[in-house]
């Protein structure tokens, strides 16, 4: 019995598709990339739509790391029953505050009577909202949709905004605002291009890490994005936003891997000065410092490798073991040249991220930094290898330098750990929780590495040799080409980036240089040709 | 032809829900107003995974005899008080066939699926928890629920394939908002009514399905699945929301409880004795009354990264490091880790156990599937992957029983595990792992 009244209920589902219209769309067009908005995406853009004043209170599905960023696992990702059931209470919760009497006099129009279904108001508010929702207009059947919903429950109801707020709901859980798609166009000679609400959106994410605003819209509209001069003009608007450090914010956050705090946890009794207080401020700093040297310094981005300019609130000082005299939250701070720091490496979000519960690892460390900084991804182990000897501290090897080592001059994993390991092993000064030592088992620790013939001492060492090496900017190049059109690092041809690396090299390594001459290449909005399919004729048969 | 009440709901109510305003609720109350009456229908039989990582100890834990009375072993200690109602599997062959040994996930994927996997932390095919949810689930609030002690929403082995693991509750509160939070009705009191508000929502989630087709248009392929995903998911909501209108029937004497505290959850092992049980519980409550019928639990991922505070190494870097003791013949160390694991699962069966309803207890009318990724953790192996099925599945699985190593493959227990739950197959499993004879004599 219970089955046949799920059978019943589907069938209406999809009765009522046989009745929709389709919306004119140029023939041959093909959505190229699909992606689920990542949680920090969608707050974003709620706030940025309906006012920072929205509360959104939900679960969001994790994402997952490829090739070293998860904005690319966003382009494969799929909603679950259990992500969607999320999605749809957040909606219905942000609808609920956006129509409730304290914000309603936001929205662009009144009813005539608030107890009674108002078409020309429902419609206005449904295509206005629903356009920066969606990142482009409504088409008039699913505006149509939407004013029938929200007028139908006002009506049930006897209360406008009730009906109003089922209406919007239904666009915010919509996958048209969930996912942000872009859909290819044939632009002649067999070529195609994004079309122009998927350039404002791509740029508007990249920039902003939101949603497009009204400009960005407009100018999409007007087919100002499809020519250079409009098309630089939107670009240095959003460029000189304050609102640059939101989306910068979120690349470095993807790049440097920092959600891998989420889920990282120090052994208490070992080292009883770590808290999850410790975790969010170490990430914080790390921000801080790419911001700081990116875009209010307008740095050299390899300084990132080398600086000892950084940022410190209370909990890290104590972490630091630096005394905290000042009155606000952060301090800028600055080691001292003979404190063996040197830039992010060498902050506690790297050395503890990347490091055992309660030692550090060398291995870790090495494997993490050179896909990070060099794109340079480490092969897994292979699966039967003894490790006895990497543990066995009370035998004649006191320090994890001379465990590894035995360990490592086994010819089948000497040839990874010869590749990963020497950038671990020079920052062994540094414990799992970013302190700094010299001994280890009453043993001085050895920090001496060599990468490629290139020998160096040290975390300063490993800071001066990535600094001074071309693949590490050329891997920043990249990721964030990679990071903005949600694609696989290791398959992007470096002749992708060729020009934006170019042009990154040139400034002196300037990131502002680096993302204006990405955007604004002109292949940068191409996309590849729809593959050849006949399934959308099928469904559109059924 | 006989109605279905909810066929009712959606014919007469859903359709006219814009014109009829509130007393929509009439359709479905009986004359005196109450919700109407329980049918009568026998008890549903649940299911239940368990994940632990890194395996156990080879001579610690495999009891010498095969049958029901095997001596207990060391390791197996902390299941002792659910012998009966326990069985062990050892000997069990996990061939790969073609594909890499991926560490730490080869054999957990194919204890789920029987499949060999062909990519890292993907399984190739629904889980086995997500293949009997599709059989077992209908009409229940959750299709299924998963939680992950550890505090990690990734650490979930319930996917509906490839890249779509469905997220864990990675706390007690998030466990117990989702169960018994906003939208929960007690169907353990008195006054128990559907709530309105769950038919406009009906509406609202059939206007989002409405645009399938438009959204649907100009997707490659591999979008198009993407998007078939999303609106099954919708579905899947629209079917939740159809099952929150009718009074889940339940027998158990239950009350729920307040919401937890918020805890720490990590892969602290002084942590994670906190939070298993109370997790468990919360579990054995969502199944008693019939929020869901599927509930997985793990306590970590593949490659346990638990450790015991003051322990430098923890759980999975000591099976890789830690010596093997020359006298002893095996790692100390981990061996301990293997009986806290042990302990985490006996806490789940413990709260099933715990919850009397009909003739027996969530167990009885259960089944409970541990499984784990490797059977020697320091070489990677995966032969020999110890694997337990707790409960009685409401009288169809016979328990007590060590099932001594047959070299079967581990694909058989997956498919007799279905046999018990009503699933109708006759064959489970991929390349060597392809199977069509169930344990017979553990099905009654």
């Amino acid at each position: 019995m219970r089955k046949f009244a799920v059978s019943v209920l589907s069938l209406t589902v999809l009765g009522a598709i046989g009745l929709s219209a389709v919306p004119a769309m140029a023939a041959g067009s093909q959505v190229t990339s699909m992606r689920r908005l990542t949680q920090e995406e969608y707050r974003n853009s709620i706030a940025d739509i309906f006012g920072k004043e929205i509360e959104v209170r939900g679960a969001f599905e994790p994402t997952i790391r490829i090739a070293g960023l998860q904005s690319t696992s966003t382009g494969v990702l799929s909603v679950t029953p259990v992500g969607f059931e999320s999605f749809s209470s957040m909606a219905d919760s942000i609808a609920i505050q956006v129509v409730s009497e304290k914000q309603r006099a936001k929205l662009p129009c009144k009813p005539k009577s608030d107890k009674a279904p108002d078409d020309a108001c429902s419609g206005q508010v449904l295509s206005q909202y629903g356009r920066l929702l969606f990142r482009r207009p409504l088409t008039s059947d699913e505006v149509k949709r939407a004013v029938k919903l929200s007028n139908g429950l006002a009506k049930s109801q006897n209360d406008f905004y009730a009906g109003l707020r089922y209406g919007l709901a239904s666009l915010i859980q919509a996958p048209d605002f969930i996912f942000r798609s872009e859909l290819a166009v044939p632009v002649g000679n067999k070529q195609y291009a994004l079309d122009p609400y998927s350039r404002a959106t791509r740029l508007s994410y990249l920039m902003w890490n939101s949603a497009p605003d009204g400009e960005l819209l407009r100018a999409a509209e007007a087919g100002e994005l499809n020519t250079a001069d409009g098309l630089a003009k939107q670009v240095d608007r959003l460029m000189a936003s304050p609102r640059l450090e939101v989306g910068m914010r979120a690349f470095f956050n993807d790049m440097l891997e920092l959600d891998t705090f989420d889920t990282v946890s120090k052994d208490s009794i070992l080292y009883p000065k770590w808290s999850s207080g410790i975790a969010a401020s170490a990430k914080e700093e790390t921000l801080r410092t790419a911001i700081d040297l990116s875009l209010h310094a307008n740095g050299d981005m390899r300084d990132l490798m080398t600086t000892r300019k950084t940022f410190l609130n209370r909990a890290l000082a104590a972490d630091y073991q630096l005394p905290f005299g000042f009155k606000g939250d952060w301090m800028p701070y600055e080691f001292s040249a003979d404190s063996g720091r040197s830039g992010v490496l060498t902050q506690v979000s790297m050395l503890s991220m990347f490091s055992h519960p309660g030692r550090s690892s060398p291995t870790k460390r090495g494997v993490a930094l050179m896909d990070i900084f060099l794109c340079e991804p480490t092969p897994a182990p292979p699966a039967n290898v003894d490790f006895s000897v990497v543990n066995d501290v009370n035998g004649s090897l006191k320090t994890v330098r001379e465990r590894l080592m035995a360990h490592a001059t086994n010819s089948t994993c000497a040839s990874c750990h010869t590749h990963s390991d020497p950038i671990g092993l020079s920052l062994e000064h540094f414990d799992t929780i970013g302190g700094h030592r010299t001994t280890e088992n009453g043993q001085s620790i050895d920090v001496s590495a060599a990468i490629q013939g290139k020998k160096f001492a040290g975390a300063e060492g490993l800071g001066k040799f990535l600094h001074d090496n071309p693949k590490y900017t050329s891997c920043m190049a990249r990721k964030a080409y990679a990071y903005s059109r949600g694609e696989n690092s290791e398959d992007v041809p470096a002749s992708a980036f060729k020009a934006a690396n170019k042009a990154f090299t040139d400034s002196g390594f300037r990131m502002r240089a680096l993302l204006k001459a990405m955007v604004e290449d002109k292949d940068y909005f191409n996309a590849q040709p729809p593959e050849t399919t006949a399934a959308p004729t099928k469904l559109a048969a059924q | 032809m006989k109605i279905d009440r909810r066929f009712l709901l959606r014919g007469t109510c859903q359709g006219a829900l814009a014109v009829m305003g509130m007393p929509f609720l009439d359709c479905f109350l009986d004359s005196k107003g109450k919700a109407l009456a329980a049918t009568g229908r026998p008890l549903p039989t649940r299911f239940n995974t368990f994940f632990f990582g890194l395996g156990l100890t080879k001579q610690l834990w495999i009891p010498k005899t095969g049958g029901k009375d095997y001596e207990m072993t060391g390791q197996l200690k902390p299941l002792e008080p659910y012998r009966a109602k326990l069985n062990v599997f050892s000997g069990l062959r996990v061939p790969l066939d073609d594909n890499p040994n991926f560490q730490h996930w080869s054999g957990a994927a194919a204890a789920a699926t029987g499949i060999s996997p062909t990519k890292q932390s993907e399984f190739d095919s629904k889980t086995i928890d997500q293949q009997i949810a599709d059989v077992i689930s209908h009409g229940t609030r959750f299709k299924s629920v998963s939680a992950s002690a550890a505090g990690d929403p990734k650490q979930s082995y319930s996917s509906l394939g490839a890249a779509n693991t469905l997220p864990a509750e990675a706390s007690p509160l998030s466990l117990y908002t989702r169960l018994f939070g906003p939208g929960f009705q007690d169907p353990t009191k008195g006054d128990w009514k559907p709530d309105p508000q769950t038919m406009i929502q009906q509406s609202v989630l059939s206007a989002v399905a409405d645009n399938r087709r438009d959204v649907m248009k100009n997707l490659g392929a591999a979008d198009r699945a993407r998007m078939e995903q999303y609106f099954t998911s919708v579905r899947e909501a629209e079917l939740q929301m159809a099952a929150q209108l009718q009074r889940p029937e339940i027998q158990a004497k239950v009350t729920i409880p307040e919401a937890p505290a918020e805890m720490v959850c990590n892969n602290a092992l002084p942590n994670l004795r906190a939070v298993t049980p109370l997790m468990a519980r919360l579990g054995a409550l969502a199944l008693a009354t019939d929020q869901t019928r599927v509930f997985n639990l793990s306590v970590s991922e593949p490659g346990s990264q638990i450790f015991m505070p003051g322990d430098s190494l923890g759980y999975h870097q000591s099976t890789h490091e830690e010596p093997i003791d020359p006298v002893l013949g095996f790692q100390p160390r981990v061996a301990q880790y293997n009986v806290d694991t042990m302990e985490l699962f006996a806490m789940l069966l413990k709260e099933l156990d715990g919850v009397p309803e009909g003739d027996g207890t969530i167990l009885d009318h259960s089944l409970v599937f541990a499984f784990t990724d490797q059977s020697f953790a320091k070489i990677h192996a995966v032969d020999g992957l110890p694997i337990f099925v707790a409960g009685g599945a409401s009288g169809r699985m016979k328990a007590g029983h060590h099932v001594a190593g047959d070299s079967s493959p581990v694909s058989r227990v997956g498919l007799t595990i279905q046999k018990a739950m009503g699933v109708s197959l006759d064959v489970w499993g991929k390349g060597s792992m392809e199977i069509r004879q169930p344990y017979t004599d553990l099905l009654a």
